[in-house]
């Protein structure tokens, strides 16, 4: 399965949670879909900007998203407050290099769940999205 | 543990058992009172039941008297009135004890039922009222008509009363063994009801003793509690207070918080207004959306620790004297859960600043050894002749700083004047100290001529601005001791390993080359100072600069060698000086270069010769030359020229403005520009030797300096004077 930008993934409907993953770096979309090992956890999209999540969002109608914080276009804070208002009950995880406490503090006001500083290892990632999901 | 909840319950107990002792002594004195009501009226029944056995008797006795009386023909008047009333009494009393409901019994039933019919036997005879006798003289004393019907009704009477007296008697009898019998069951009743509300009671007040003493007991846990909990908030060296949902601080709170805030009036104040004056709005702002995600379920305790912002808080208040002080303090906050969820934050406040200052200081030393140990390998670049005689021309600089400082001055103008001395020292300095590459040296001059830079903008100026000054020339002078100090260890390592030496050596140059050197410089110092030893600090600086600007140049240097050793320094300050200005202005960056198809790597050549009697040093660098209306626009930026003059200048002219003091184009000051000193320094140093400096450019191709100086001997005698 490639996650290349904007990409609609393959639904078998099998596991429970769908999952989108939102960041403007491929290689940081390729890490986050790797690093994934919740099997009740698919992939249903990725997208690597504002827009182009929000468009993924209406059409694959995710129950968890990654967010990136900063990329073109729109970025992922005023991203996250157009998701909360499409779907409440999504969980978003922010994953971002922006370490600063006011930049979470900003994301989690907006809706978001979770949140994840850059560089990340697998085990972080994994548990932040369990904590997202409980 | 719930504290009020089981006062209440003591106090409803309490109440409970009052309560229950009025009833319980208010049912038994009114049961009593009943009871000894009856009791009375069964002791009169008692006594009227007890006389009444005697009437039968008597009224049977009075009227065997009576019927005596009345055969002897006797006065029969006085039996006649004892009968009436005896008959009477009884009549009345066992009406009374009939009616007086003091008992319903068949005894008393069947008396009264006997003397109903009693009654109308006896009733005529004490009805009777006329003349029983009649007296006659031949007879005597007759029964009158009347008499003898009287008479016969005595009989009757009396033999009635022969046949029921003793009847009526023993029915009476038994009615007052009944009345007996029912008095004596009324004062046992009575006894055994206040026997058992005597019990009733002591149970009862038994009871509330025991809750008394329990309540004393949980109260006294309850102070004990309270003392210890007041003992432990002021004691504790965190500010510990709660908030509430409209995120105000509740009513308790640790000493420690008083301190840390100096005030008192928590109670109730908003956590907003407790940090407003503290910290910068932003702060503020993001530490209240962050108690408001606190409140919310959403995110879970260890992700909201996580980014807690308050977690390390530099705060800026009064220190009670007049001044400003920073702490730095630790915000911990943990939900307090009750049964509908989120009942309290509490927040726990820790004063950090020492610990802060602490980390600082480390990283600072850490930093300064770091810079040593930067300077130390520097260093071991650097020749250790020309770092020794860098160090011998810095020292001499700075007396001569030290001695521009100590000079008596009062005016304005002889202030300005200083400060123009000081500062061409320091910039030499500094760019030989940049040359060699101590970067230590150059940051510290570089600072020293921001000071004196501050100190020219300022409109008046006194001997005590320049005070700081002294203080940082000290610091200088101690990081020069203790660079000199290295430098001599470095030496004797050098000397005693000098295979570790040649292994240093080997970073830059081949071993052979190096030792070649070493003895070429040897041999050199003990001739003097020659221009060779100048392309090495050349070319380390000319790569400093290159790394430093983005640029990519080649620097080429021929005949150093011929530079006489006393014009070693002014030919290194000038170069140096030249070389700035190439780094800086001159070279293109590289995109630049290759949008006008130049080579990537930009060309500078400095080459020394013999001209004639004297000499001829020739500058030049392949880079974006100067433009002579950029050089006037700068000038008059710099109220060095006016419009008008700017105007009137030739190319010629306006090229020779980069030769006025205090001319720069370099908008932001660097480390290798900007200060406006420069080019009128080299000219100057040119001018000192007798020598003469002219600049050629073409924009875009190249800019070429050029300086003639003359005979040795006769600059010599020039610099002299």
């Amino acid at each position: 399965m490639n996650a290349a930008s904007g990409k609609v993934m393959k639904d078998s409907g099998k596991k429970s949670f769908k999952l989108m993953i939102v960041d403007d770096s491929n290689i940081m979309r390729r890490r986050i879909e790797r690093s994934n090992q919740l099997d009740e956890l698919e992939l249903v999209g990725t997208a690597s900007n504002g827009l182009e999540a929000i468009e993924m969002f209406k059409k694959m109608d995710p129950d968890v998203v990654t967010m990136d914080l900063t990329m073109p276009q729109m970025d992922g804070i005023e991203c996250i407050s157009k998701l909360v208002v499409m779907k409440p009950a999504v969980r978003i995880l922010v994953i971002s290099a922006l370490a600063d406490k006011a930049t979470a503090v900003e994301a989690m006001e907006k809706g978001a769940n979770g949140f994840l500083n850059k560089p990340f290892t697998d085990r972080q990632l994994n548990e932040a999205i369990a904590d997202l999901m409980r | 543990m719930n504290v009020a909840g089981a006062d209440r319950n003591r106090q409803l107990v309490t109440v409970g058992i009052g309560a229950m002792l009025t009833l319980v002594m208010g049912a038994v004195l009114i049961l009593g009172f009943r009871l000894a009501t009856q009791m009375r009226a069964s002791v009169t029944g008692l006594q009227t039941a007890s006389m009444l056995q005697t009437y039968p008797d008597a009224i049977s006795q009075q009227l065997n008297s009576l019927r005596d009386r009345l055969e002897a023909r006797a006065y029969a008047g006085q039996a006649l009135a004892d009968l009436k009333v005896t008959v009477k009494r009884f009549d009345e009393e066992l009406e009374q004890l009939g009616s007086g409901g003091y008992l319903q019994s068949a005894e008393l039933d069947q008396a009264l039922l006997l003397w109903h019919q009693y009654s109308p036997v006896v009733q005529p005879v004490v009805n009777f009222t006329g003349q029983a006798y009649v007296d006659s003289d031949d007879a005597g004393s007759a029964f009158s008509k009347e008499g003898r019907v009287h008479y016969a009704d005595v009989k009757r009477a009396q033999l009635f009363a022969t046949e029921n007296a003793r009847r009526l008697q023993q029915q009476l009898a038994t009615v007052a063994t009944t009345l007996q019998q029912s008095s004596s069951d009324g004062a046992a009743r009575l006894r055994t009801l206040l026997l058992s509300g005597v019990l009733a009671a002591l149970v009862l007040a038994g009871a509330a003793a025991y809750f008394q003493v329990t309540r004393a007991r949980h109260e006294r846990a309850a102070k004990e509690a309270q003392e210890q909990t007041r003992d432990i908030l002021k004691t504790v060296r965190e500010g510990f207070f709660l908030l509430d949902a409209d995120y105000n601080i509740g009513t308790v709170w640790s000493e420690a918080l008083t301190r840390m805030f100096s005030r008192q009036d928590f109670a109730g104040l908003g956590f907003e207004d407790l940090l407003k004056d503290l910290v910068p709005p932003n702060t503020l702002s993001t530490a209240m959306k962050y108690i408001k995600l606190l409140w919310g379920e959403r995110a879970h305790e260890n992700l909201m620790k996580s980014i807690n912002p308050l977690g390390q808080l530099e705060i800026t208040m009064d220190n009670g004297h007049g001044g400003k002080e920073t702490r730095y303090l630790q915000f911990d906050f943990h939900r307090v859960m009750g049964p509908k969820g989120i009942k309290h934050v509490l927040c726990a406040v820790g004063d950090i600043t020492s610990s802060v200052l602490l980390a600082k200081e480390l990283q600072e030393s850490q930093e300064s050894a770091n810079a040593q140990l930067d300077m130390m390998l520097g260093m071991m670049h650097v020749d250790p002749l020309q770092l020794n005689s860098f160090l011998d021309t810095t020292e001499t600089g700075l007396q001569l700083i030290n001695a521009i400082l100590k000079e008596p001055a009062r005016a304005d103008s002889e202030f300005r004047k200083k400060l123009n001395g000081l500062f061409r020292e320091l910039h030499s300095i500094k760019g030989e100290a940049s040359a060699l590459n101590l970067m230590s040296i150059a940051h510290r001059v570089h600072s020293l001529e921001d000071m004196v830079s501050d100190l020219k903008k300022k409109a008046e100026l006194s001997g005590n601005d320049f005070l700081p000054m002294v203080l940082k020339l000290d610091d200088l002078m101690a990081h020069l001791r203790g660079v000199r100090e290295m430098a001599s260890r470095l030496t004797a390592l050098k000397d005693t390993a000098p295979a570790a030496a040649a292994v240093t050596a080997a970073a830059t140059v081949a071993p052979a080359r190096a030792a070649k050197q070493a003895a070429a410089n040897e041999q050199r110092a003990q001739l003097g100072k020659s221009g060779d030893d100048l392309s090495p600090t050349l070319h380390s600086m000319a790569e400093r600069l290159a790394h430093d600007h983005h640029k990519r140049f080649r620097l080429t240097i021929n005949g150093f060698a011929d530079v006489p050793s006393s014009y070693v320094a002014t030919v290194k300050d000038c170069v140096i000086q030249m070389l700035r200005n190439s780094a800086v202005h001159g070279i293109e960056a590289r995109e630049t270069r290759k949008a006008h198809t130049k080579d990537d790597v930009g060309v500078v050549r400095v080459d020394f010769r013999k001209s004639g009697d004297g000499y001829e040093l020739v500058f030049e660098d392949d880079g974006a030359g100067i433009s002579p209306d950029a050089l006037k626009a700068a000038a008059v930026r710099k109220q060095i020229i006016t419009q008008e003059e700017a105007a009137g200048m030739d190319t010629r002219a306006a090229m020779a403005l980069i030769f006025r003091p205090g001319f720069s184009t370099q908008e932001e000051v660097s480390m290798d520009a900007g200060r406006g000193v420069g080019m009128d320094v080299v000219a100057r140093s040119v001018y000192a030797l007798g020598g003469k400096i002219g600049v050629s450019t073409n924009p875009g191709k190249f800019t070429r300096f050029k300086i003639v100086l003359p005979a040795a001997e006769a600059a010599s005698s020039t610099a002299v004077a």
